[in-house]
């Protein structure tokens, strides 16, 4: 005799499924706020059991991790929104850099993208450039950052920094050298109200910064940035020191003072072990807040590793906006990995 | 400084740690600062309550109705989730299966969750009763895990669900809340599906004892009820408590539950 209840009895799949939610459910009360649990989807329909897992954390409020084969792991609660933390110039896409070319007048021994008068130029070409500053302002992005080797190379910078500034507000990475005959024609030719010029000093003598960037370029590139003070930019500093100096910074600001450079203006990086440098930190995807960074070869991670695979996002450059929403996509898992190791490591 | 009330509670899931914490934390902030204390079961929590180590217990409706019992009425119920007011039984079985009532049950299987499971176990034999089905008309496996913790795990609950999965049982009788952490049958249709709801009934309620002087309960239960669910810091700790307001009780809402423990001849004290 045939019961009712098997007259009606549902696909096997789907109990077998719903299973799987009950042990999930069960395990998710066992865990604080924060904790994960794992279930196995060994006797159910994967699919359908991965369909209803899916389903019922977005009804209860868990958090889906990670499917591995059979394996599934849910977070009891939502991760925090890891660039809800973040200073807002800090999210991906609040600012976009450029790398305009890779050849240099300079051979700086710490340059992190082994730019040098040997490099090749792989510009990123006018054309491209018009079309990154047009979608960077259609896709909210606050500011460009053109960076090098040394931009003052290119012959068509002026047209190359005006197509930017004509749609954000762009700052323009220089050694500040080669303000001479038509390159500071090129100069004069920019727009003052909307580029500020960024020029490299490492020190507030020539000895540090000579001993880097070569005999004589200190003299040089002060000297750059009185003509671009006479010019009428607003110009930026940038120090690049090593670690063991980073408490002999007095003096170095009291130079700048002299020199005009608003405090606000006088920027200290710490020297990456990048490129061609031998020493300083190690700077990973995974403790690198994301700077969205374009080469003539695509889409980096950072501008500190522009000439790095490690850090190479895509070489789709368009859509930008995809660009920065895949960067921002990985920064997030990134960042998700990081609280899930570090909940788990103190246990161990 | 007024030294702060000593509020029990029982240790159910590893979240009530920072439930409580969040609870202490804001308290710290108002003029009627507490204190907490857990217990692994509701027993050894009224005792506490009773004999005055607690100033407060947050009590499940079982432990309120013992509590009233041992104490012959005098204990008094402070304050509810707004949850707490409207909780309800629910009867559900695979879908299809045909159930249309209580009466439907009538010679079939009924899974019930631990025995002081006043959602799971002790109030659907009451609402059984009431439909005219007493204990010999239906066949009733019952659950017995976590006892002690009145069926606040859930676990029970959900091995009753397992259990009608594999076939073991026809329908099972579960919390209004637990229906809810399944989809209430929606997240997959084919799976379950409820055919019978009971009347709303209180479930938990913070409990006094007369020596708790109204001059210090009434403060407390003021900045209680004026945690605010559009506040981020207050609402983190109301959702894991499962909460969007605290209340004051419903005290006709227990009635249910006293008739269940007469009828069933539950003891007063386990």
């Amino acid at each position: 005799m045939v019961t009712p209840s098997a007259l009606v009895s549902p696909p096997p799949a789907e109990p077998s499924a719903m299973g799987v939610v009950l042990d999930l459910i069960e395990g998710i009360g066992r865990v604080p706020t924060g904790g994960t649990v794992t279930v196995e989807l060994v006797h159910a329909n994967r699919i359908a059991a991965l369909d209803l897992v899916a389903a019922w954390c977005a009804s209860s409020g868990n958090e889906l991790v990670s499917v591995e084969g059979l394996t599934v792991t849910v977070l009891h609660g939502r991760s925090p929104d890891p660039l809800a933390g973040l200073d807002p110039a800090q999210l991906p896409g609040s600012r976009v850099w450029v790398y305009t070319n890779f050849d240099c007048n300079l051979a700086c021994d710490y340059c992190c993208v082994r730019s040098s008068p040997k490099a090749e130029r792989r510009a990123i070409g006018a054309e491209r450039l018009q079309q990154i500053a047009d979608e960077a302002a259609a896709a909210g992005v606050g500011e460009l950052i053109l960076t090098g080797g040394e931009p003052f190379l290119l012959n068509d910078l002026d047209a190359l920094v005006n197509s930017c500034t004509d749609k954000l507000p762009t700052t323009l990475l220089t050694n500040g050298m080669l303000f001479r005959g038509a390159r500071l024609e090129r100069l004069r030719r920019m727009d003052r109200s909307r580029l500020t010029l960024q020029i490299s000093v490492d020190s507030a003598t020539p000895g540090i910064h000579d001993s880097h960037r070569g005999n004589g370029s200190w003299a040089k590139a002060v000297d750059g940035i009185r003509i671009a003070h006479d010019e009428g930019f607003r110009v930026k500093v940038a120090a690049t020191l090593p670690a063991d100096q980073m408490h002999e910074l007095d003096p170095f600001h009291a130079f700048l003072d002299t020199i005009g450079i608003s405090r606000e203006d006088q920027v200290i990086r710490a020297l990456a072990h990048r490129g061609v440098a031998d020493s300083g930190i190690e700077l990973t995807v995974d403790s690198l807040i994301p700077e969205v960074t374009i080469t003539a070869d695509g889409v980096y991670w950072h501008p500190v590793a522009a000439d790095h695979d490690d850090q190479f996002v895509t070489r789709d450059i368009f859509p930008l906006a995809d660009a920065i929403a895949e960067i921002t996509r990985r920064f997030v898992a990134h960042r998700r990995a990081a609280e899930r190791a570090a909940e788990w490591f103190p246990c161990a | 400084m007024t030294a702060p009330l000593v509020v029990g509670a029982v240790a159910y899931s590893p979240n009530v740690v920072p439930i409580w914490e969040g609870m202490r934390d804001y308290f710290a902030e108002t003029s009627t600062p507490m204190d907490f204390v857990l217990f692994s079961n509701y027993g050894r929590q009224v005792d506490a309550l009773i004999s005055g180590s607690l100033d407060l217990a947050w009590n499940t409706n079982l432990a309120w109705v013992r509590t009233v019992a041992q104490t012959n009425g005098a204990c008094r119920a402070l304050a509810s989730r707004d949850t707490d007011l409207i909780f309800t039984t629910v009867f559900v079985a695979r879908a299809g299966s045909g159930f249309t009532s209580l009466e439907s049950l009538r010679g079939r299987r009924l899974v019930l969750g631990s025995r002081d499971s006043a959602q799971a176990a002790i109030l659907p034999v009451h609402f059984l009763r009431e439909a005219g089905l007493s204990e010999g008309d239906v066949n009733l496996t019952r659950i017995d895990s976590d006892v002690g913790k009145h069926g606040d795990t859930g676990r029970s609950e959900l091995d009753a669900l397992r259990a009608v999965l594999d076939d073991r049982a026809d329908a099972a009788a579960i919390g209004i809340n637990t229906w809810q952490a399944i989809g209430r049958g929606e997240l997959l249709p084919g799976a379950f599906e409820s055919f019978w709801t009971s009347p709303e009934y209180s479930h938990c309620t913070f409990t006094a004892m007369p020596s708790l002087a109204i001059e210090r309960s009434d403060p407390w239960v003021a900045n209680l009820l004026a945690m605010d669910w559009q506040n981020p810091q207050h609402r983190s700790i109301m959702e894991m408590e499962g909460l969007q307001a605290w209340v004051p009780p419903r005290l006709e809402g227990y009635a249910s539950l006293v008739a269940a423990i007469r009828e069933q001849g539950i003891t007063a004290r386990w």
